[in-house]
């Protein structure tokens, strides 16, 4: 990073489902618990960055920057950014790179998804926009879908089996019980997981991230310091279709980021203590350990089954957590700054991606104690 | 998106995706996405023959084993209508199991064709015919399988046969490649046999077929691409008015069309001057029929270079 930018403060909604709560209301009980956890005034942010994917399909809204900013009294410049799934984690690159310019000092970043209001058929087709219009959705696809031919084709490669598979969703949720801020804090036995109704074949109901609503917000600022710190933003791409990739097995995206945001914080992958990894669908959660460089490929189950040096996805991932889709980018760096404070580790990462991992960001965080 | 705007625009991608190709991976999504029903729907992820991907409906009976690696062939299908009541077609495919690989390989072509596709009056009748004139030891013209009446100026280059028994014998797969040309009065079907063509190749000859969009891709469905030695006929002219012009007078002057004849047969001489241009991967060669003796020798040369290969 070129300038130190801190995290100054962080809240959210518990996710889940929030009928009483609209767009509006859900971003401004993170945007409070945020100021009030910075202990700033609220007069010091100098600019709004709102990460939302799907207010145009769900709630007929659109403009959430201008929105996001009348909830603040001096309503700062304001503005909003969309990158599907990592919607979370662009808004928070974007902030970066904000900071970095020396343009602003202090920006306000929430992440707001309200997806219980529209129905089940409308939400799937709104989250294949996350995928190609032309390329995917003629064959009537939906996103379970794109993974489950992810899963069947890595099952495939690496004889991965369906038991073994639920040990994924099974951890997820009983990491879960100790985060009240999570959907649904439940032990899942892996049988469970096996046995729930198919989705799309080989993925079961228990391998996916569920339909939520939530907001996350967080402050990122150069003037007003604080323990924790951005030790990396980085961000890459790869294509939006899957058919136009010569292996699904594996994300190149996640490869790119993850070498460029090691190499800015200037730490090796095994200084990491905490992972929150974007685990939309259990066979993700595998897929993205061995980008990250924490399992050879074909053997990432194996930190499910047996943990490594890293705590993964300590907060119950979007599994259990819920996945508000734009909230969840900015959620992981909350959790991740949790859990550095309470394991007093240094190094935490965030690693957040969009449709089939078409986008990708990763955010490495630095715990100094105070 | 469904707007019939998006659905054209779509159909460029349609043409890509009409090809062979074998599972990569496939899923068997419980809800489908809005509009394709709600029965279980099964999403292959193909790997085509040119090498690019595609995703599409796969098409296969329940008792069927779905495996990777399996082959598929591409087949139009209704995929879902729209609530404004637009049929939406895509291509699915076709899962080829339970049938023996033996049985699948035969369905290569032992050898090659060569396939004469041009716009009416563009001259294909007379290059087949003066091909097997003039080079009898090399090629033979495979006949037409046609539901139409017999006319004078046929020269035993049909096979006469009814509606009901060339449709039995598409279904039978006897016919592997058919295309039903519209006519103002009447729709006439033309095909041909896998039987004429591969004993014409048996008989160490090289089948000659007169081919117009449907049945160019059907018998390049059928024995895959890389059996068809594909030549595009062109009339001369540097635009495609003057093409079409040079066709008009050309068809006039042979006399064997009425005028409201000619009229039917101009509009599919356009849409067949396009089909050149949208899927030139269909064709090795075109030729601009100038002179009659130019092209029989250009296709004389590449006959006997692919002969000796």
């Amino acid at each position: 990073m070129n300038t130190d930018i801190y995290i100054t403060g962080t809240g959210q909604t518990p996710f889940g489902e929030h009928w009483d709560m609209g767009l509006r209301e859900l971003m401004d009980s993170a945007i409070d618990s945020a100021i009030k956890d910075a202990g700033i005034s609220v007069l010091d942010i100098d600019l709004v960055i709102v990460a939302n994917m799907l207010a145009e399909r769900t709630s007929d809204q659109a403009h959430l920057g201008a929105m996001a900013s009348s909830l603040l009294p001096h309503q700062p410049p304001a503005l909003r950014v969309e990158s599907a799934c990592a919607s979370g984690a662009m808004a928070l690159h974007t902030a970066c790179g904000m900071l970095e310019s020396g343009k602003v000092e202090t920006v306000l970043v929430v992440g707001v998804e309200k997806m219980t209001d529209a129905d089940t058929g409308a939400i799937a087709s709104g989250l294949m926009g996350a995928a190609d219009s032309e390329l995917d959705s003629p064959s009537g696809i939906t996103f379970p879908g794109i993974f489950g031919l992810i899963a069947n084709r890595y099952m495939y490669e690496h004889s991965l089996s369906r038991e073994r598979l639920s040990a994924v969703s099974a951890k997820h949720h009983s990491n879960a019980m100790a985060n009240p801020f999570a959907q649904f804090r439940m032990e899942v036995s892996p049988e469970a997981v096996t046995s729930s109704t198919t989705v799309a074949e080989p993925l079961c109901m228990l391998d996916c991230s569920p339909i939520s609503d939530g907001a996350a917000a967080c402050i990122l600022s150069t003037k007003h310091q604080s323990s924790l710190k951005i030790a990396a933003s980085q961000i890459a791409s790869d294509t939006v279709s899957i058919t136009q990739r010569e292996s699904i097995t594996g994300f190149k995206a996640t490869k790119q980021a993850a070498a460029k945001a090691f190499a800015e914080a200037a730490i090796h992958r095994n200084d990491i203590a905490h992972l929150e990894i974007h685990d939309c669908f259990s066979i993700a959660a595998i897929i993205n350990l061995e980008d990250l460089g924490y399992a050879a490929p074909g053997t990432g189950v194996k930190l499910y089954e047996n943990p490594g040096k890293q705590t993964i996805n300590a907060s119950g991932g979007l599994k259990a957590c819920g996945h508000p889709v734009a909230a969840t980018g900015v959620k992981q760096i909350i959790d991740i700054g949790k859990q550095l404070k309470a394991s007093g580790k240094r190094y935490g990462l965030a690693h957040n991606f969009g449709g089939a991992c078409a986008t990708c960001g990763i955010h490495i965080l630095e715990h100094t104690a105070v | 998106m469904t707007s019939p705007a998006f659905t054209s625009r779509y159909q460029k991608e349609v043409h890509r995706k009409m090809q062979k190709g074998n599972i990569v991976s496939f899923t068997t999504v419980a809800h489908p996405a809005e509009g394709f029903g709600s029965a279980p729907l099964t999403i292959g992820l193909l790997e085509l023959e040119d090498g690019t991907r595609a995703m599409g409906q796969l098409i296969h009976s329940t008792s069927q084993d779905l495996q990777i690696g399996l082959q598929v062939c591409p087949r139009m299908r209704l995929t879902r209508t729209t609530a404004q009541g637009l049929r939406i077609y895509d291509v699915g495919y076709e899962v080829l199991v339970g049938k023996p690989v033996e049985q699948e390989t035969l369905k290569e072509f032992p050898g090659y064709i060569l396939a004469l596709t041009g716009p009416s009056g563009v001259g294909k009748s007379t290059i087949s015919r003066s091909l097997v004139t003039m080079f009898s030891d090399y090629v033979t013209a495979s006949p037409i399988v046609t539901t139409r009446e017999p006319k004078d100026g046929d020269d035993g280059e049909y096979t006469y046969v009814t509606e009901e028994a060339f449709i039995k014998m598409r279904k039978d797969e006897e016919i592997i490649a058919a295309t039903q040309i519209p006519s103002k009065d009447e729709k006439r079907w033309y095909g041909y046999r896998a039987t004429d063509l591969e004993a014409i190749w048996k008989n160490e000859s090289i089948p000659v077929v007169i081919t117009e969009q449907n049945l160019l891709q059907e018998l390049s469905n059928h024995y895959s691409r890389r059996s068809i030695l594909s030549c595009g006929l062109l009339p001369p002219g540097k635009s495609k008015r003057a093409m079409l012009s040079q066709l008009l007078s050309r068809l006039r002057t042979r006399g064997r069309d009425n005028e409201q004849s000619i009229a039917d047969r101009m509009r599919n001489a356009e849409e067949d001057l396009d089909f050149f241009t949208n899927r030139s991967e269909l064709f090795d060669h075109f030729l601009v029929n100038e002179d009659l003796e130019t092209v029989i020798e250009t296709i004389k040369g590449h006959v006997l270079k692919t002969k000796t290969v």
